[in-house]
């Protein structure tokens, strides 16, 4: 996996208990088309808080471009923002 | 009191540890601590000097407190980052909270250094000091030293012996050894002159100081002598104070991008000042007895004035005043860079003392009161005086971080 780190716009679902679960996100490709990518599987998700800053990671399945990808979401909690960490 | 175990945790390299951290988070490759790097203001707005530096850095000769400018030409591939306090804050409280799970005796002494009393710990020290270095490390990012030793002083000393990311101790068994051959300007206390005064008697290293009599220091430097001479010999005792100290003054100040060279202008920088002191002032709910104000110019030579009012005041209105008349009485017209105003001999608010002979205009606390009322609910901007309006004079100045109290350095322990 590479390191991107690029915002996306996330649907997430807020249940009862600690974090946010991420469902759909869409990302802008470099040709500013954009796509949708469903959230299969969250195969583990873990909080960092480097230098203070809370951030939770998932790692996530789903399907780009056809293909089964595994990759890495952000979320901040100070900012509320999401980002595809890794792919 | 014999057997306490105190701890001084200091950030190495605390700014800019703080910002490579960050930048990881937030997925550079980069690690600002691997290249010759700095954190330093914006030289544009005339703030620029370094404010930390890499380790990198460092072997090229820089030094904290220089300016940008000379930093860049000792090494032009220079990496500079701007400060950002607010970071900085979150990055030191999370570390306050990591180590509050150790004793909860815990002294944050500045932004990025921490006493912490471990007398009464249920971990050998040296097992504890080495958890509370790697849980930092992995958890929050960054690497610190921490000092180890019966007091305050020889803590801190320790703690400051070779970089980074070590545990160091210093007992009273490890002075000779260990402090008393460093060179005497390294002892907590000593500055550039007291360094020249006692170099000047043939007293370069700790030990020699240590090694004086006690009365003949007295003699000499008197009091503040003394003290130095304790902790040449390791002798204080300062409790860890784990509550907050009363504030004892406040001041802001700005260096302004430009060269201020008429009245008109300098009183507005002065109003801006005062309207930021004065809001933190009533937000502690205290009144300040002498106001003084001082002034830089542009060939950075400095020169203030202070009066002591009838009557302790917290109003924007009156500090604009005062300072406003000091400033007048003061200026020679040279060009000014740098403004501050400081507030002192400060007071609880619960009664005030009036006095025969100056003015209270009881209404001003009211209308200070709404101000700030509508400024924290709609914002520092939603109400702004209007001789500021296309002045190009910001309308509050000041401030590292203006909604929270940045725990500064002081020369008490």
């Amino acid at each position: 996996m590479k390191i991107v780190m690029k915002p996306i716009e996330m649907i997430a679902w807020f249940n009862n208990t600690n974090h946010p679960i991420p469902l759909r996100f869409r990302i802008e490709s470099e040709d500013k088309t954009s796509s949708v990518v469903k959230i299969d599987k969250i195969i583990f998700k873990e909080e960092e808080k480097i230098a203070g800053n809370k951030m939770v990671i998932y790692r996530c399945e789903g399907i780009i471009d056809d293909l089964k990808r595994i990759f890495e979401l952000k979320y901040e909690l100070t900012t509320c923002k999401w980002f595809l960490f890794k792919i | 009191m014999n057997d306490r175990i105190v701890f001084h945790i200091d950030v190495n390299s605390a700014y800019l540890s703080w910002e490579a951290a960050y930048n990881l988070q937030m997925g550079s490759n980069l690690d600002l601590r691997e290249v010759p790097s700095i954190v330093g203001g914006d030289q544009e707005k005339r703030h620029g000097i370094v404010l930390a530096k890499s380790i990198p850095a460092k072997k090229y000769g820089i030094r904290t407190g220089e300016t940008v400018y000379s930093a860049l030409e000792k090494c032009p591939q220079l990496i500079v980052v701007e400060p950002h306090y607010e970071r900085y804050m979150k990055a030191s409280k999370a570390m306050v909270d990591f180590l509050s799970d150790y004793s909860p005796n815990i002294q944050r002494y500045s932004i990025d250094e921490v006493f912490l009393d471990y007398s009464n710990g249920n971990l050998p020290y040296m097992e504890a000091a080495q958890k509370m270095k790697e849980g930092i490390k992995k958890e929050l990012g960054f690497t610190v030293n921490i000092g180890i030793g019966p007091n305050k002083l020889l803590a801190k000393m320790a703690s400051d012996f070779t970089k980074p990311d070590k545990i160091h101790t210093l007992f009273y068994n490890e002075i000779a050894e260990k402090m008393w051959p460093l060179p005497v300007e390294d002892l907590f206390m000593i500055g550039h002159r007291t360094k020249k005064k006692l170099n000047s008697r043939g007293i370069f290293t700790i030990g020699e100081l240590a090694h004086l009599d006690k009365n003949y220091v007295y003699s000499w430097l008197k009091k503040p002598g003394l003290l130095i001479w304790e902790y040449a010999n390791g002798i204080e005792s300062s409790d860890v104070k784990s509550d907050k100290s009363k504030v004892k003054s406040i001041g802001n100040s700005t260096t302004l991008p430009f060269d201020v060279t008429t009245k008109d202008e300098a009183l507005k920088v002065i109003l801006g000042i005062s309207e930021m002191v004065g809001m933190r002032l009533r937000e502690l709910n205290m009144r300040a007895h002498v106001i003084s104000v001082s002034l830089k110019t542009s060939e950075f030579f400095s020169y203030s004035h202070q009066k002591k009012l009838h009557i302790p005041t917290s109003s924007t209105n009156t500090i604009y005043k005062t300072a406003s008349t000091l400033f007048e009485e003061m200026w020679d017209y040279n060009p000014l860079r740098c403004f501050s105003i400081s507030l002192s001999s400060l007071l609880d608010e619960d009664f005030i003392q009036l006095s025969l002979f100056e003015d209270f205009n009881e209404k001003d606390i009211l209308l200070d009161k709404s101000i700030d009322h509508i400024r924290t609910k709609f914002g520092q901007d939603s109400v702004i005086r209007s001789s500021f309006l296309y002045s190009g004079i910001d309308p509050i100045i000041g401030g590292v971080v203006a909604e929270e109290n940045y725990p500064m350095m002081s020369s008490y322990l």
